[in-house]
């Protein structure tokens, strides 16, 4: 810590202040208005819910504030706050002083922070006689974020972590550089004159748009959550339902797009070469809309007929949960070793984990019947058993196996979480009742069921692999990471149950349908969807079986919501679903066929004798050299420099196989940086065709490799007009003219001999020199290195200096090297019908969106 | 029994079946000794190794030869060293990661990676590093 007497200069203290002072406003207001809140629910007052109210439109306008505040420090690069001078720099341009803004941990925590606070002040005026209950949950959230940008107290009972921190304090070395000691310490701000900037990979227009767009999405998974346990609350155990339905389809179509942003970016933006790689941190933001997707089918079916209630209930306040594991992952640091973009660990962890469990207990404690004393000490109980298992993940460092007794805690912990959940389920059922009827075979509620637990089952193996990392850390295992192909193997079987049920529901009546009429329906598209999966997979190529199973049931899905839709025709605007359900059959076709059929050109075949992997994926291509990418000509023409950005340009050449007339001829321009802090960077460039992209990306270059030395030197005379060959004999130079040139300003003479070069790659000029000032002598030389012949030239004597040397005559010393040609090692990857992934991601949220309209429309109506 | 009940038990069956798939036979954490021991046994089957690229020795890529060969020394988190084969370009940050994850299985003479995590050290680094300093 820096000596209290020093006065720093320059420093804008009042902004970091009034930011800090803001958070904890938001936190006190949000903490007193969700008492006031839960007092209007328990004693049902209407002025005290005024009260919290008021306190909540505060809580709102403070982390207006906060967000407002910070964003001025990082525009006006005030470096002399750690999250400016970390995540900004002097160059960037507006737009991604915006990235900036959420590149940090805290600025993304305030984010999710601002929407809910957003989500709140419109549920205040919206949800009527349900805002007490509501914003008494939302409030508490609130209050749970804000204390994770307090940033008060020491590791390791440190609460949050401010955004307004000091440089200075948070890098007390800072004021130690041996520069501030001629500056002085009080000016340490000369010196941070340009901060860290944003990484080079988040430099894309897409990473401006899909955080917000993520965290818009975490943040309405809280709705329904909200009320789900304001319905069990206050004793409306079905009329919770419809809102939550709303915000359950908005959160569906904001998370989905989010997530599938992200994946656009990854695609667009990076060089891993696709859209989704089943990275644990793509995963956690995949868990919850999973979960919700599957809650809003339920809530549809509780809705209709009353069944199912309790699972409803169940997977609403799961996804919600999920949410919050989602942060857990992605910020604790504990996917460390799994994932490649993981937050680093902020000392939050523990905190984190707590609010988990908080939001579970608290549950679990809403649905406790009001005279069962008992039960809420044994929920007392559960949860202090379960707040043990913090202190097992925080301890981060290391791979220390705990002992066989924590271990056996631990399982008892999560005995007792099970156990708890039971206990949810129970008290939920005593206050539901059940509808006693049976089940009939072909009832819409009863496939809606299959299908969605068919999702819940993708979610289960994605939550159980995903959180490996967690498990080796709770029960000191040894398990790792699940590559791509292992969930692709998994995930495809359990895609196709739910396209399957995704064609088939539609055409079932909820309680009971007839059969036969069914059977035709079905029958009917299942017959259209054979017909096209035949014609279609002409072009798509598909041999394996499972593959064109899956493809068919993915055209299948397509083809019956379509025949349903048009069937009512004259009700278009309730079609909401089938379109959302066509847009997810479309989407999971674009993913089977651009993935299965996804061709790499730039593949060499590999050594069929060698035991290695068939991972030759990269090429070599020199520059102005052709080489052969079935069904490309491919020519490097040339890199086009901007700043530390390098354009390669790669010429693709495809001719007509008839008379090899030029059929289409267009050139790429992948990126690559050789950045001086992280190495090179890569970023792709593709050429969008409907049917196809080309996607390239340079792997390794060039200016990346160790120069060689020069060798074989040789020191020759050479005499005017006349030839040599170099040592090796494979470049011929000759002394074409020696040229003297005086400058008349400061009378110094240039003696500059000029050679031609011949190699077999064509003829090069050398003209290395010698300056000479009258009275001082030699005062300056450059030698000449031609890369492109592999050959350097040094002038070293020439007639005055060595009265013996005729004037036509000079001694020049060479040496050689392999000539160097620019190459760029490259990749190259065709994704057939790529299209249809992003296609129907749009067609399945305008569905989603269709559907929020039509449901408001019928809520504005009861 | 009820048609619901079917469903349910389904359901959980099919979850059981991951539990048993994921953790029957998992993909584990090793060392470069162990990686090498089980090769042998399951010579299909790929193992992470936690490692730290050997600075003093060979880093080996020469795109002009070969594009898809990168070869290096790593030694283990229990300082096992070995000489790791990556067939593929040279991954971008390797010679400044301080980490990297291995994937891949034992062949004879070396490690053949199949897939490289390597955590590039500025890459969402909240630290503050002397280099950054002393600009």
């Amino acid at each position: 810590m820096q000596e209290p007497s020093i006065t720093f200069n320059g420093e804008h203290l009042f902004i970091g202040n009034l930011g800090h002072a803001l958070v904890v406003l938001a936190f006190c207001s949000a903490l007193f208005g969700g008492v006031f809140y839960w007092l209007a629910v328990s004693k049902n007052d209407n002025s005290l819910r005024k009260a919290g109210r008021w306190m909540f439109l505060v809580h709102a306008l403070s982390v207006l504030g906060v967000f407002v505040t910070l964003f001025v420090i990082i525009q006006n690069h005030y470096y002399e706050y750690q999250y400016a001078w970390q995540h900004s720099s002097n160059s960037l341009p507006l737009k991604y002083m915006i990235s900036c803004f959420w590149e940090g941990q805290e600025g993304s925590f305030l984010l999710w922070m601002f929407w809910h606070a957003l989500i709140g002040v419109i549920l205040v005026f919206r949800s009527k006689t349900w805002e007490s209950p509501v914003l008494a949950i939302i409030c508490l959230v609130q209050v749970a974020l804000a204390t994770m940008l307090l940033g008060i107290g020491d590791a390791p009972f440190k609460i949050g972590s401010s955004p307004f921190e000091l440089t200075r304090m948070m890098s007390p070395d800072l004021l130690q550089i041996p520069v501030l000691q001629t500056l002085g310490k009080a000016n340490y701000l000369q010196v941070l004159k340009d901060g860290n900037g944003l990484n080079p990979l988040l430099q894309n227009y897409w990473m401006v748009i899909h955080p917000p767009t993520l965290f818009l999405g975490f943040a309405t998974a809280i709705v329904p959550f909200a009320y789900a346990m304001a319905g069990i609350w206050t004793g409306r155990m079905r009329q919770w339902l419809t809102p939550a339905l709303i915000w359950g389809l908005i959160c569906s179509a904001v998370l989905g797009t989010g997530i599938i942003m992200g994946g656009f970016w990854a695609y667009e933006s990076l060089s891993f070469g696709g859209y989704w790689a089943w990275d644990p941190v793509e995963n956690a933001s995949l868990m919850p809309w999973l979960l919700i997707i599957a809650s809003v089918h339920l809530i549809l079916v509780a809705r209709a007929t009353g069944r199912h209630l309790i699972t409803a209930m169940l997977l609403v306040s799961i996804s919600f949960f999920l949410v919050l594991y989602a942060t857990f992952l992605t910020r604790s640091g504990i996917l460390g070793d799994a994932s490649v973009h993981s937050f680093t660990d902020l000392g939050m962890s523990g905190q984190l984990l707590l609010f988990l469990f908080l939001f579970i207990f608290l549950s679990i404690l809403l649905s406790a019947p009001a005279g069962e004393p008992r039960q809420w000490l044994g929920v007392a109980f559960v949860a202090l058993l379960m707040v043990n298992l913090v202190p097992a993940v925080v301890e981060l460092g290391g791979h220390i196996a705990p002992s066989w007794l924590s271990v056996g805690i631990r399982i008892l912990d999560i005995l007792a979480f099970v156990g708890g959940m039971l206990l949810f389920v129970r008290n939920l059922s005593r206050q539901t009742g059940s509808v006693k009827e049976e089940e009939q075979m072909f009832s819409r509620e009863l496939w809606i069921l299959a299908g969605s637990l068919a999702v819940v089952l993708s979610l289960v193996q994605v939550f159980l692999s995903t959180s490996n990392p967690v498990w080796n850390k709770l029960f000191g295992l040894n398990l790792g990471t699940l590559k791509e192909a292992d969930y692709n193997q998994v995930q495809l079987w359990l895609a196709m149950p739910v396209l399957l049920f995704i064609g088939a529901t539609q055409f079932l009546a909820y309680r009971k349908t007839d059969g036969r009429q069914l059977g035709r329906d079905m029958l009917l598209s299942a017959s259209i969807a054979l017909a096209i999966t035949v014609a279609v997979n002409f072009s798509f190529q598909i041999i394996s079986f499972k593959y064109l199973l899956f493809l068919f049931l993915g055209v299948y899905a397509v083809v019956s919501n379509v025949l349903y839709l048009s069937a009512q025709r004259h009700k278009l605007k309730l079609g909401g679903a089938s379109i959302a359900h066509a847009g997810f059959g479309v989407l999971m076709v674009g993913v089977l066929v651009s993935s299965v059929n996804k061709k790499v050109l730039s593949a060499v075949p590999v050594d069929p004798n060698s035991k290695t992997p068939a991972l030759a994926e990269n090429i070599t291509l020199y520059k102005q050299r052709t080489a052969l990418m079935q069904p490309y000509e491919v020519q490097f023409k040339g890199v086009k420099q901007d700043g530390l950005n390098k354009y390669f340009q790669i010429q693709f050449t495809r001719r007509n196989a008839k008379d090899s007339s030029i059929a289409d001829s267009f050139s790429l321009y992948p990126l690559a940086q050789n950045n001086p802090k992280m190495g090179l960077l890569a970023e792709p460039d593709t050429r969008h065709y409907l049917w196809a992209d080309l996607f390239t990306h340079v792997s390794y270059e060039s200016s990346l490799e160790q120069e060689e030395p020069f060798s074989d030197f040789k020191t020759d005379t050479f005499t005017l007009y006349r030839s040599r060959l170099s040592s090796d004999g494979t470049r011929k130079l000759t002394l074409d003219s020696i040229i003297t040139t005086r400058e008349e300003a400061t009378g110094a003479i240039r003696i500059q001999p000029k050679f031609s070069v011949e190699t077999l790659d064509g003829v090069f000029y050398a003209a290395p020199f010698h300056d000479y000032q009258l009275n001082l002598g030699l005062i300056g030389s450059r030698d000449t290195i031609l890369d492109a012949a592999g050959l350097l030239m040094r002038f070293d004597k020439f007639n005055p200096d060595n009265n013996n040397l005729p004037a036509s005559q000079v001694i020049v010393t060479t040496g050689i090297r392999e000539p160097r040609r620019d190459f760029v090692v490259l990749k190259a990857i065709l994704f057939p019908w790529i299209n249809l992934v992003w296609a129907g991601t749009i067609i399945m949220v305008l569905g989603f969106a269709m559907a929020v309209w039509r449901r408001r429309a019928e809520q504005a109506i009861r | 029994m009820k048609l619901v009940h079917i469903l349910g038990i389904v359901f959980i069956g099919i979850a059981l079946a991951f539990v048993v798939s994921l953790y029957g036979n998992p993909t584990k954490y090793v060392s470069f000794p162990e990686a090498a021991g089980y090769a042998a046994e399951h010579p299909d089957k790929e193992y992470h190794v936690v490692a730290r690229l050997d600075k003093q020795r060979e880093l080996f890529y020469n795109p002009r030869q070969n594009p898809n060969y990168c070869s290096f020394y790593a030694i283990d988190s229990l300082n096992n060293p070995a000489k790791v084969v990556y067939h593929n370009a040279k991954p971008q940050d390797i010679e400044r990661t301080e980490k990297v994850v291995l994937i891949g299985k034992w062949s004879g003479d070396h490690f053949e990676a199949s897939s490289i995590l390597s955590k590039c050290p500025s890459k969402y680094n909240e630290e503050l590093s002397k280099e950054q300093l002393s600009r």
